[in-house]
């Protein structure tokens, strides 16, 4: 079947079977390799992308179903290390292995967008539906809490 | 876990015919006991990952406008089964006057799960831990389903049969979750117990009250369906204190600990809705 | 790893055995499918691949029962792979699998270590006069304790990329590991191929916390299958894989003893400890509970101890090191019985173990290691003064503190480095460890900078290319910087002896002469040269340096303050006080972040992560529906602290962190809950179910 999909604002367009999964078109047909593939039953969240500015779950979705939609992966996000979120990762040691951030930072970017001032239980809950093995999360939150200081909400 | 070719050899789906219709008529016509509806994925796709399902065919109803939509008619809500879950989390009519779906919808998942699974399809998945279908139990949802050759209406009772079983036929689809209107200033409390946060609930509790004129408590976990727990209800109903609605209600959970934490959660639910 | 991508990739899947102890009495293979390019069983592997190579500690007797790469005509465990399918993509090579016709005869299970008939590890240690001390004993206290298996969870599952080049008999594989040293030993073993035929490169790895050091069986499949098929072959693991197929963690059980004078001096220590081992040896399965074994004495001057340490078959997947190793276990039977020593003399638990701890150092422990410093009793004061005054809960929760000290083995063995003057003047170092998210480049290149008295930037680190790094051991047992850090530091300043050599010899005077300044600069009598122009002037400067010492032991004291809710047995942990002495720190934010993980998995392990078996010896925490994680949302707040006692052992002084807080946390945790059942003592994880049947119990009492 053909897909047609725009991600981070480039056109794609492929052939692929309908039993192929988003993460694995996205990785594999596409060579965007920045979204990690953790679990396949949608709980760690490692591939979390955006679709329409909300984060999902790249393994739950079949590549057919983004036909004619936009979607945004890690690599739209960027490497300026001057971006509040980017920054604050790095300086508040939030990623060891690195394996689940980009996980992480499609799902905040939303979270940052909709939610001014959040509490740290409003951010931890918020954090909740990414895993981390390596940090233990407490410089996830922390530089969550400096990002959202930085980010004004659309 | 035996399976034939080996025990987890599976991550990637089997092949599977794909269509997409974007009318419900032509979906009614394709979906059958071999073609299943493919809606928000967020339970159906790891079970396709895991080839615990391989439908030949899957009919993916994302396309189909006329099924997603959250409206007040008259004094019901009516909710399309393509309505997003997130849709139901942020909607002011639904906060405003059927709170208790605001507050099991909070515990689906996680906000990447609520963006994508829908209402229709939590519902018609029927896991038993899940949220939307003891909250509409709750309610007093009805439940409208579509077939090519015609429609009929079911309450939660008949809908809800087994774990991950429903009364909808193969050709069979849920439309629409109709929810009658409460009482004016009617309050609610939905209360979950998880091993962690967003994990499948192991035991749960929706309890929604109008002293003297409605009162419900459903519990999740404490059998095969949503339960209502109907003595509970009726103490509830006539004023008894959150400690005594709880005990009554906790009795269908069997005993020991079951009971125990059913309990807590019903009684913390009802303090919720102000019992 | 899975973002490897090569021409003409083939991908691999496995046939798995759904019984866990079976005949295997027929294989058939499909002939055809979709994409089938080979299905390979034990049959196609003989003369190829023979079973892995065990490592067995010290003075422990160990089986000869290794795991096969392919099960032959018996499987041993539920997830045991039979058969290996090579297809042009997963998908196709999942569908080929479900071709793959095997009849198994069941034959009998053997669930409980207790139950088995088959001993596949023994060791024994003994010092000074045990009997005599029990004998003298005003008390004896005993108890059982145990942790159950748990699962290393990387975000990042296994795998491997093979690559043949026929022309040159190079196998190049690409391994989720966590260091190419052991994959290339164990490789090359059971290849029976020389070492200089195989190049293995780790790139970027996404977490292993001991789960990713042996060889995974399926890894030497595929390079057996990329030989064969002159294409490249890879494995992805996926999540139910690595559940039922990753070896585990923990799996003991001990029973332990401990005399105690009225006074409360701990004269001696007797302990059988009986381990899960699983259905075969891996490389490293023997490791950890030797390691269990030899800490016995914890942190306390014990003078008599003896231990006797079992590793039984079961028809389950086989355990390995997984972040602790075997510490973990020892803290928490030592930390237990003490708590418990404490209890029946009507003692403070921090008092008796004040009065036990070891003080002077070199340490022998009667055991047969030598602790090379530290400062126990800081540890334990430090973590009393940050917990503060005991929380009061209201009365719906019991409320409950414990404290817990750890020693554990760090290092050993050697490392070594490479360090190199580039063109521009900046330093290349090859390092022979394998960072996978400790941060090593960071470390180290503080390390060598100091001594090159450049910034940081100006060093590079280079790891995990077999045809590149220099030889080491491996990381694990927390030995990076203590191990790895020393090599670069030696290398570093056998770098700077190279180069005021080379300047010496430009200008012609003796090198003492010379002065390194900041900056990298050598100067003498008005001359002065850049590292760059050194290199442009005398290109090619490098120097190598191996670092061996024997083991270094880090130590600390965690304190833990819980409360159990009465209605429901809910354990909340309201908070985590870590005080670890790891010797010198060399980066303490990344210091701290190794704590903290530590912490979280240590947390995770007392709160809701257990691997369970059924009756059918079938694993039903295969996926994350059943095994599960803690969140953020889980996290209490964790205070921690450094004490720093450096080793004599090496140049940094420096010992381990990577491994405390998963040691620690338990211990504390284990004992904040039995404080606040008055006494009742639970293994982990305190699920609510197991606190609220406890607390019944108490009552009907």
């Amino acid at each position: 079947m053909r897909v047609a999909v725009e991600i981070n604002g480039e056109h794609h367009e492929r052939e692929v079977e309908p039993r192929t999964l988003l993460s694995d078109f996205i990785r594999h047909e596409l060579g965007l390799t920045g979204t990690k593939v953790g679990c396949e039953h949608g709980v760690c969240g490692a591939c979390t992308v955006q679709l329409g500015g909300e984060p999902v779950r790249s393994c739950l979705m079949l590549a057919v179903q983004a036909n004619n939609l936009s979607l945004r992966t890690i690599e739209g996000l960027g490497d300026d290390p001057e971006h509040p979120l980017l920054r604050a990762f790095h300086e508040h040691h939030a990623l060891q292995c690195g394996f689940c951030t980009a996980g992480f930072l499609m799902s905040l970017e939303p979270f940052l967008r909709d939610n001014a001032e959040p509490g740290e239980e409003e951010i931890r809950e918020a954090l909740a539906g990414n895993l981390c093995r390596c940090t233990g999360y407490l410089g996830i939150v922390e530089a969550v809490k400096q990002a959202a200081g930085e980010i004004k909400p659309a | 876990m035996a399976g034939d070719g080996g025990v987890g050899a599976a991550v990637k789906p089997a092949a599977f015919e794909y269509s997409v219709p974007d009318t419900l008529e032509e979906a009614l016509e394709l979906i059958g006991a071999e073609s299943r509806p493919l809606a928000g994925g967020q339970s159906l796709v790891p079970l396709l990952n895991f080839r615990l399902a391989r439908p030949a065919r899957l009919v993916d109803v994302n396309r189909i406008p006329e099924l997603a939509y959250l409206r007040k008619d008259g004094a019901a809500l009516r909710i399309g089964a393509l309505t997003r879950q997130v849709a139901l989390e942020r909607s002011p009519l639904v906060a405003a006057e059927w709170p208790l779906l605001r507050e099991a919808t909070r515990n689906v998942g996680h906000a990447q799960i609520r963006s994508r699974g829908t209402v229709g399809g939590s519902v018609a998945h029927a896991d038993p831990t899940a949220e939307l279908p003891v909250a509409f139990t709750a309610l007093d949802a009805r439940f409208h389903l579509r077939s090519s050759s015609g429609a009929r209406t079911l309450g939660s009772e008949e809908l809800f049969r087994w774990p991950y079983t429903t009364a909808l036929a193969p050709d069979e689809m849920l439309v629409e979750i109709e929810v009658p209107p409460l009482p004016q200033g009617a309050r609610a409390g939905f209360v979950e117990h998880a091993r962690t946060h967003g994990d499948f609930a192991v035991a749960g509790a929706a309890v929604v009250l109008a002293p003297g004129r409605y009162a419900a408590v459903a519990l999740l976990g404490a059998g095969p369906k949503p339960l209502r727990a109907e003595q509970a209800e009726s103490a509830l109903l006539e004023g008894a204190p959150a400690r005594e609605v709880a005990a009554l209600a906790a009795e269908l959970a069997g005993g020991g600990y079951p009971r125990a934490l059913m309990a807590d959660l019903v009684r913390r639910a009802a303090e919720e809705a102000g019992a | 790893m899975d973002d490897i991508e090569l021409p003409g990739l083939a991908h691999l899947a496995f046939v798995r055995s759904p019984e866990a102890h079976a005949r295997v009495t027929a294989l058939k293979v499909p002939k055809d499918a979709p994409g089938l390019i080979a299905v390979l069983t034990s049959r196609d592997l003989e003369g190829l691949a023979r079973a892995l190579p065990i490592q067995a500690p010290d003075g422990a007797e160990a089986a000869d029962e290794p795991h096969p790469v392919l099960a032959g005509e018996v499987v041993r465990y539920a997830g045991e792979p039979v058969a290996a399918v090579v297809a042009e993509s997963r998908a196709l090579a999942e569908d080929a699998a479900e071709l793959v016709e095997v009849d198994y005869e069941p034959l009998e299970l053997v669930i409980d270590p207790a139950l088995s008939q088959c001993r596949l590890v023994r060791w024994r240690g003994e010092g000074g006069d045990v009997e005599g001390a029990f004998a003298a004993a005003d008390e004896v206290v005993s108890g059982r304790y145990a942790m159950p298996r748990l699962a290393a969870v990387p975000m990042e599952t296994r795998g491997a990329v093979a690559s043949y080049s026929a022309d040159d008999d190079l196998l190049t594989i690409w391994c989720s590991a966590q260091d190419t040293h052991r994959q290339h030993k164990q490789l090359a073993a059971v290849l029976g191929r020389a070492a200089e035929s195989i190049r293995v490169v780790i790139p970027d790895v996404g977490g292993a916390f001991g789960s990713k050091g042996s060889l995974a069986p399926e890894a030497a499949v595929a390079a057996v299958a990329a030989m064969n098929l002159g294409r490249p072959v890879k494995w992805t693991e996926d999540r139910f894989e690595n559940f039922v197929g990753a070896y585990q963690g923990r799996g003991v059980q001990a029973d332990v003893e401990l005399a105690l004078t009225s006074g409360g001096r701990m004269l001696a220590l007797r302990a059988h400890i009986v381990a899960d081992l699983g259905a075969y040896l891996l490389p490293t399965t023997a490791i950890p509970p030797h390691t269990t074994g030899m800490l016995m004495t914890g942190c306390y001057d014990i003078p008599a101890a003896r231990v006797e340490v079992v590793g039984m078959r079961t028809n389950k997947v086989p355990t390995g090191p997984y972040r602790g190793a075997g510490r973990p276990e020892a803290a928490y039977f030592v930390e237990s019985v003490v708590d418990d020593g404490a209890r029946r003399l009507g003692m403070e638990p921090v008092e008796l173990r004040r009065r036990n701890l070891v003080s002077r150092f070199p340490h022998p422990s009667p055991l047969g290691w030598t602790y090379d410093s530290g400062d126990y009793r800081r540890c334990l004061d430090l973590a009393v003064e940050l917990a503060g005054p005991q929380p009061q809960p209201n009365g719906e929760w019991l409320a409950g503190r414990g404290v817990a000290m750890y020693v554990e083995r760090a290092g050993g063995q050697f490392e070594s480095a490479r360090a190199s003057l580039e063109s521009g003047g900046s330093v290349s170092i090859a390092s022979s460890t394998s960072p996978h998210g400790q941060g090593h480049d960071t470390t180290f290149a503080q390390i060598a900078a100091e001594r090159l008295q450049v910034e940081p930037d100006r060093v590079k680190l280079s790891f995990s290319d077999s045809a590149v790094s220099p030889a080491g051991i491996g990381t694990f047992a927390s030995r990076s910087v203590a191990m790895g850090g020393s090599a670069v530091a030696l290398a570093a300043e056998a770098l700077v002896d190279r180069c005021r050599r080379a300047a010496a010899e430009l200008w012609s005077l003796a090198p003492e002469e010379l002065s390194w300044d900041a900056g990298g600069v050598l100067s003498a009598s008005g001359r002065s040269l850049s590292l760059g122009e050194l290199a442009a002037a005398a290109p090619g400067l490098e120097a190598e340096a191996r670092f061996e010492s024997d083991l270094v032991f880090s130590s600390g004291a965690y304190h833990a303050d819980v409360e159990i809710e009465r209605a429901t047995g809910q354990l909340s942990i309201k908070r985590v006080v870590a005080v670890d002495d790891a010797g010198t720190i060399v980066n303490p934010l990344l210091a701290e972040g190794q704590v903290l993980g530590g912490t979280a998995q240590g947390l995770g392990q007392c709160l809701v992560e257990e691997v369970i078996y059924n009756e059918e010896a079938q694993p039903t925490t295969a996926s994350f529906a059943h095994y599960s994680l803690l969140t953020a949302a889980e996290m209490p707040p964790i205070a921690t602290a450094f004490v720093e006692s450096p080793t004599p052992l090496n140049p940094l002084g420096a010992k381990g962190i990577g491994e405390g807080g998963a040691i620690g946390t338990p211990a504390a945790v284990g004992n904040a809950v039995a404080d606040a059942l008055g006494g009742r003592r639970l293994d982990p994880p305190y699920t609510e179910e197991k606190l609220w049947l406890a607390m019944e119990e108490s009552v009907q009492r």
